[in-house]
């Protein structure tokens, strides 16, 4: 059980700000297809840093349950 | 670097690890990707122990994505948090005791042109502030006097962090860290000031809360280095642990820096620099 953050795909504009705030490598990626990203949640530190930066407010911290 | 090196021998695909052929099949190498197109590739670097909300960490992902030739650069790194992050580096990097990055690099530099003398090795150096601007500083002043043809990356979190937060030269007046509870008596170094005094063609201070102003930087100082003489980035790294800040807090920190002035971004330029970032910004 950890937190990590979570991107809402409704509210991201796909501007990638969240992918150069990022301290953790290869976690943050951008979908060609849809123009919006997703976050490797196994690879997130739960810094915050996207949730503070991202202009849209499309990404929060959630409670992930081990499965 | 050849290609080949990196390509998997034929057979051998299913027992690489995922993240070996991901990087084979969509890292940087050849591509000429930059930091805009990180979030498209695999990075050149992997997951690592840095704290969560670490400048140093971000500023290390930034460079990686900006070097302009990383199949063929050769790293050369020293104890602190970033060499924490090196073995998790896909170029070839040595690790160099304590603040000698420099003259390891001096002949690494010197030697990778003797053997591969129609080739274009790049030589990056890079450390913290207590290795670069305490330390091991002799070392790096003088390979500045000799003119060496490498690039100087320092990542300045203002302290000595692997150990527990020491002040360092490049500490702000009065800054309070667990082993300076009564806060620094002196000003912070003026290394950029230093540099450019003691022979680098180019010298610049960034933040890793402009990273395509890092990119850039960091394209010239190493395409500079490779053509005229020595060149030095220093780059602000929050660190969130030893400042005693949230992870969240670090960029807003980095900009309340800039804005007080207590961190200017600013680049010193020789007239020659200024002529062949000219010519290769043209050329571009
Ligand atoms: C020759 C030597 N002296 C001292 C140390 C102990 N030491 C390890 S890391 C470190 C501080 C590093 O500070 P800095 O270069 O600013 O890197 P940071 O950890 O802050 O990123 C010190 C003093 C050492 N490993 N070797
Ligand atoms: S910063 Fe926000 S809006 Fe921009 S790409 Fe990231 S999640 Fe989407
Ligand atoms: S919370 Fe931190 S580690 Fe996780 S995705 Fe956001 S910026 Fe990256
Ligand atoms: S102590 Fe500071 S510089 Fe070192 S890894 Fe942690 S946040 Fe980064
Ligand atoms: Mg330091």
């Amino acid at each position: 059980m950890y937190f990590a953050a979570k991107v809402d795909k409704e509210k991201c504009n796909g501007c990638k700000l969240c992918i150069l705030s990022c301290p953790e490598p290869n976690v943050i990626k951008f979908n060609k297809d849809d123009k919006k990203v997703v976050i490797d949640a196994k690879r997130c530190k739960n810094c915050e840093l996207c949730v503070v930066g991202c202009p849209s407010k499309a990404i929060e911290i959630v409670l992930l349950q081990d499965s | 670097m050849n290609n080949k090196i990196y390509k998997i021998s034929p057979g051998f695909e299913k027992i690489m690890p995922k993240d070996y052929r991901d990087l084979v099949n969509d890292g940087p190498f050849d591509k000429k990707l930059g930091v805009k197109d990180l979030g498209t590739f695999k990075e050149l670097i992997e997951e690592h122990p840095l704290c969560a909300g670490c400048g140093l960490a971000l500023s290390k992902r930034l460079i990686l994505a900006s070097l302009p030739s990383p199949e063929n650069t050769v790293i050369v790194g020293t104890t602190g948090c970033s060499s924490l992050s090196f073995a998790q580096v896909a170029i070839h990097n040595i690790h160099s005791i304590f603040g000698n990055q420099n003259a390891l690099a001096t002949g690494l530099k010197r030697a990778l042109e003797i053997r591969f003398p129609d080739k274009t090795k790049d030589v990056v150096a890079m450390g913290g502030d207590g290795a670069i601007g305490d330390i091991g500083l002799g070392m790096v002043m003088h390979s500045w006097f000799r003119g060496e043809k490498f690039t100087t990356i320092m990542f300045d979190n203002e302290a000595y962090a692997n150990t527990g937060g020491q002040e360092s030269g490049m500490s702000q007046k009065g800054a309070v860290l667990n082993m300076a509870p009564t806060g620094k008596k002196y000003d912070k170094l003026p290394l950029p000031e230093i540099a450019r005094a003691a022979g680098c063609v180019y010298s610049a201070v960034v933040t890793p809360a402009r990273p395509k102003r890092l990119e850039k930087m960091v394209r010239r100082a190493v395409l500079l280095a490779r053509e005229l003489g020595p060149t030095y980035i220093q780059i602000y790294c929050p660190c969130p642990t030893n400042y005693k800040f949230k992870p969240s807090e670090s960029l807003k920190r980095t900009k309340d820096m800039e804005k007080s002035g207590a961190y200017q971004i600013k680049e010193y330029i020789s007239p020659a620099a200024e002529e062949l970032i000219k010519k290769f910004e043209e050329e571009k």
